[in-house]
């Protein structure tokens, strides 16, 4: 019996030497800032990830925004192995605090990793674009006929729409979000987006020379904005409207288009995952030319370099990164489970969900304006407060252009 | 003149029962934020969305499935767990250092004493934004002693100190005889051994006092253990809250679940004590 | 042992008040300190350098609009809401001390508030104005106007700290011994009358510990404007305490940030000891 039982102790020691034997067993942090991919990250990542890789996978948000929630940590030296962070952190932190990355494999295989003085620092996470998202069935079962995008691509043919909805029953068939980084860094963020040099215009920005209020991309974009805002269904109080009450209504037919992007299936899958959805390009009157979404690689991974952290955590940090790239349950993650688009061209796991699609289509037909990263790290704040306003009719497309002009005068040029 | 007094216990009786209605009144707003929360919790999220104030979900019914995942999501009993850690040690050790120095403050007039009671005192309104910016900088990025539970729980003693000396001070000044313990010295006791024999049992409903406000102030302290604990599994339930609603704010159910568990430990606590609690802080404004 | 050596002084010090020193020049006093010094650099809270600039940071913190505007509402904000906490606890409290039946049980209750963190109780009541005004009067009280959100703001306040200093004017209603009240009725005066002309005067010390509390409280509001209203619509809802959070925090400039934190303590030291002064000067010796 005592042998017995010393004989099943020896094995179940033995085993549990040889099963440790290829965990390294590193203990990392990410940083997720994507809200909407959270729950996905932490069950994942700290469930799936770190029992096959060996290596224990805490996974954090912050309801903070990315640049406070960076700089408490590295004020209170505890940096997170791996942070995703938005384009301008990269070149604000990263160059400091990042792990050169270019001898990763995975560098070849994209096209949206940002590069600082020859070193790759970011890794992109996936590719997203803004345009107007629409509830294609909730308008079919109004108008009776095909919902085409490209027939609406001027405001003219989009107002007509509208008021066919609001005859067949919808009273207001438009969603807006309030949030500040969605009017802001996506909305408004256009003006300066679509057109040839966009540096050339922010550097004009910042020297106060550029005329806001008699610029024709600004007026074009603030009268579609208009008619959105007529038509918004929070229209009495636009800015109590809340994010996942405004995507349920998209989801549920309750109204027909709200201005956002491809991250907000996440959200609205919870609701109707089977609706037929799409994203279609802002629609202006000199349609033609910016009939485009809007984006390109959007959130970046780095690893940290900093003295908290130790080589083999950043090695670890490494080979999560290639196990989203070049990993079948890492590719099925980021695609399947994450509905990401995907920046790296070796995954060919067909996007799954309606509003990647309308990206892919797009950025396939090269039809994809790219982002602008250099920001400040206040803008979508300040001028979110501006854009609020204007939303709620406090101030008027003066005042607003009045609020651009004054914040990037006094505000400090983003090198890059 | 019995006419008189009887018109008067009359009007009095009236008055008394319009207080009572006011009273109830008064209570009822008090208590229907948590009214609301309560029969939420029971519905789904869509239930809540559409139909805030109805008692049971219209659509998908009654159901307790948010207790159990926000419960998990939460992680709840570590939270909680950290959370009684630091207040009970914080507050021990606060009561501890801040009766001991009240004593040796009151009894001596010496320079060091003068000098640290003004700063004390002074330091009472010092906004905690003002600290916030060095104290990271410093015991994060020079000393490296952040993520630890025991570098709160001496944060939260070294700012409670002042409050707590100032009310102990008053309490040793006007209530504790000095021939007391100059009889306990003539009896061959030291002056520690005073202070723990003598004077600070006396003490007893200082106390009392001090030991509910801080115990309060500390398990429902945010700004300060979000800056120092950083680390998941450190978290204490204020900061688990806060990150809980950043991440969950789409599913309202599991909110409301997530407020009650935030909640509850305390509300419970204070079914038990909440005689001691209400006698607590009062008693401790009369001295104050 | 000589008692009046400088040793034996400094031992007994150290034994009785050493910790207490330390702990309390650690996070107190250097921090102020340390904090002084990074108001003289521009410290941007992420980098390895701290580069001097002199009164630069002071220079911005005069110039920064927002701050001022964000001080300005916290001055109206916590005049309104001291007022308004102090009337209601007042209120309570007279009526939980004159023998009304259940006074206990509502004393307790009033309390309730107090026991729950800022954070969680912003949250709740987010959801009471958000969506229970909404089904009840057709709109949330958050997210419309600047003034709403600042209403809002004031009646969670006024929940919060009502109950606290009812407890403390209840001290100070049942030290004003029952004999003078009688006198004062005997001499021909009513309850009320002799409540405002007797009780109230005697009560000096009440209303000075509340006022101090209520007004250090609300200057340094943080948590509730955090999770009830995180600054929406629009900014108009940020508090000074907040605004220095965010220009350190969010916009990374740190020693702009502790510039204004410390002009926040100027104010707050200004009005909490002016109060306090005039308080103590006018006492009644009972």
């Amino acid at each position: 019996m005592k042998k017995q039982v010393s004989m099943v102790l020896a094995a179940a020691m033995t085993m549990s030497m040889v099963a440790a034997v290829p965990a390294a067993a590193e203990d990392i942090t990410v940083f997720n800032s994507k809200m909407e991919i959270q729950t996905q990250m932490e069950e994942t990542l700290q469930g799936d990830y770190s029992s096959t890789s060996g290596d224990k996978v805490t996974v954090y948000y912050s309801s903070d925004t990315v640049a406070a929630e960076m700089s408490k940590v590295y004020g209170s030296g505890s940096p997170y192995t791996v942070a995703m962070v938005d384009a301008k952190d990269i070149y604000s932190l990263a160059v400091e605090y990042g792990v050169d990355l270019s001898d990763q494999e995975w560098v070849a295989n994209t096209t949206q990793a940002i590069s600082v003085d020859g070193k790759v620092l970011g890794f992109p996470v996936c590719v997203e674009a803004r345009g107007l998202i629409y509830n294609k069935t909730a308008i079919e079962d109004i108008t009776g006929e095909e919902f085409v995008p490209e027939n609406y691509k001027t405001l003219d043919a989009f107002k007509e729409l509208l008021e066919t909805l609001k005859e067949g029953g919808m009273d207001a068939p438009v969603a807006i979000m309030k949030e500040d980084w969605s009017l802001a860094a996506h909305y408004l963020a256009m003006f300066y987006e679509e057109r040839e040099d966009v540096d050339a215009y922010i550097d004009a920005l910042y020297a106060g020379e550029a005329d806001v209020a008699g610029d024709a991309r600004f007026n074009s974009l603030m009268d579609t904005f208009d008619v959105l805002k007529e038509n918004n269904y929070a229209k009495d109080a636009p800015n109590a409207a809340v994010r996942e009450d405004s995507e349920m209504f998209l989801a549920d037919g309750d109204v027909a288009f709200m201005f956002g992007g491809n991250w907000d299936w996440a959200v609205m899958a919870e609701f109707d995952p089977e609706g037929e959805y799409g994203i279609m390009p802002v629609p202006q009157n000199d349609a033609d030319e910016y009939y485009t979404l809007v984006g390109g690689g959007s959130k970046y991974f780095y690893v940290d370099n900093s003295e908290n952290t130790t080589d083999a955590q950043r090695e670890a940090g490494k080979a999560l990164l290639n196990w989203f790239v070049f990993d079948e349950a890492g590719q099925d993650f980021l695609v399947n489970t994450c509905a990401l688009v995907p920046a790296f061209s070796n995954i060919e796991l067909e996007v799954a969900d309606p509003l990647g699609q309308s990206v892919k289509a797009f950025a396939d037909a090269d039809m994809l304006t790219p982002s602008f990263n250099y920001m400040p790290d206040d803008h979508y704040a300040k001028l979110g407060q501006s854009m609020q306003s204007y939303l709620a009719n406090e101030i008027d497309r003066a005042g607003l252009a009045q609020a651009v002009v004054d914040y990037w005068k006094s505000t400090t040029p983003v090198e890059h | 003149m019995i006419q008189d007094s009887e018109k008067a216990l009359r009007r009095k009786r009236i008055i008394h029962t319009i207080m009572f209605i006011i009273l109830i009144v008064v209570f009822f707003c008090f208590i229907f934020p948590f009214i609301l929360v309560v029969i939420n919790v029971f519905k789904e999220k869509s239930d809540i969305i559409r139909e805030p104030l109805s008692l049971i979900g219209a659509k998908k019914g009654f159901t307790l499935a948010n207790f159990p995942e926000a419960m998990v999501k939460m992680n709840f009993w570590t939270v909680f767990g950290n959370s009684l850690i630091i207040t009970v040690s914080a507050t021990i050790l606060t009561l501890l250092f801040s009766s001991m120095t009240a004593f040796v403050i009151v009894r001596n007039n010496w320079k060091a004493c003068v000098l640290l009671f003004s700063a004390m005192i002074a330091s009472m309104v010092i906004p905690f934004q003002v600290l916030m910016v060095p104290i990271v900088s410093l015991y994060g990025g020079i000393f490296n002693v952040m993520n630890h539970r025991i570098t709160l729980i001496l944060m939260h003693v070294g700012f409670s100190l002042s409050m707590a000396t100032f009310m102990y001070h008053g309490a040793i000044h006007t209530n504790i005889p000095l021939e007391l313990e100059e009889a306990a010295l003539i009896d061959g006791c030291t002056r520690w051994q005073t202070f723990w024999k003598v004077v600070f049992p006396l003490l007893a409903p200082t106390t009392a006092t001090v030991a509910i406000i801080d115990a309060m102030a500390f398990w429902n302290d945010y700004l300060l253990p979000s800056l120092v604990l950083r680390e998941k599994n450190l978290y204490t339930i204020p900061i688990a809250t806060q990150a809980f609603y950043g991440t969950y704010s789409s599913d309202l159910g599991l909110i409301m679940a997530a407020l009650i568990l935030a909640m509850l430990p305390i509300l419970i606590l204070y079914l038990f004590l909440q005689r001691y609690i209400v006698e607590g802080v009062t008693s401790g404004a009369v001295k104050g | 042992m000589n008692k009046n050596s400088m040793s034996y002084k400094t031992s007994q010090f150290l034994m009785f008040a050493g910790v207490s020193t330390v702990l309390f020049c650690g996070v107190v006093i250097i921090p102020f300190v340390y904090g002084l010094y990074l108001t003289f650099t521009s410290w941007d809270g992420v980098s390895r350098s701290k580069p001097f600039v002199g009164f630069a940071n002071y220079a911005a913190a005069f110039a920064d609009h927002d701050y001022w505007v964000a001080l300005g509402r916290t001055l109206i904000y916590s005049a309104i809401a001291v007022i308004l906490i102090n009337i209601v606890a007042f209120l309570l409290a007279y009526m939980v001390t004159s023998g009304v039946k259940g006074q206990n049980f509502f004393r307790a209750g009033f309390f309730i508030p107090n026991l729950i963190g800022g954070i969680v109780l912003g949250y709740v009541w987010q959801f009471v104005f958000k969506r229970a005004f909404a089904a009840l009067f057709g709109v949330s009280l958050l997210g419309t106007t600047g003034p709403n959100a600042m209403i809002a703001l004031i009646i969670v306040s006024v929940w919060q700290y009502a109950g606290y200093m009812m407890l403390i004017y209840v001290a100070g209603f049942m030290s004003v011994s029952k004999s003078l009240m009688e006198a004062a009725q005997i001499d021909g005066c009513t309850t009320s009358q002799a409540t405002w002309y007797v009780t109230v005067p005697l009560m000096r010390s009440s209303f000075v510990q509340c006022l101090f509390l209520s007004i250090t409280r609300c200057f340094m509001v943080y948590d509730v404007n955090l999770s009830l209203t995180n600054g929406e619509p629009a900014g108009k809802s940020i508090m000074a305490a907040m605004h220095v959070y965010n220009q350190a925090f969010t916009y990374r400039n740190y020693g702009t940030g502790q510039a204004e934190a410390l002009i926040l303590f100027i104010v707050c030291a200004i009005v909490g000891v002016t109060q306090v002064y005039i308080g103590k000067k006018g006492e009644v010796a009972a």
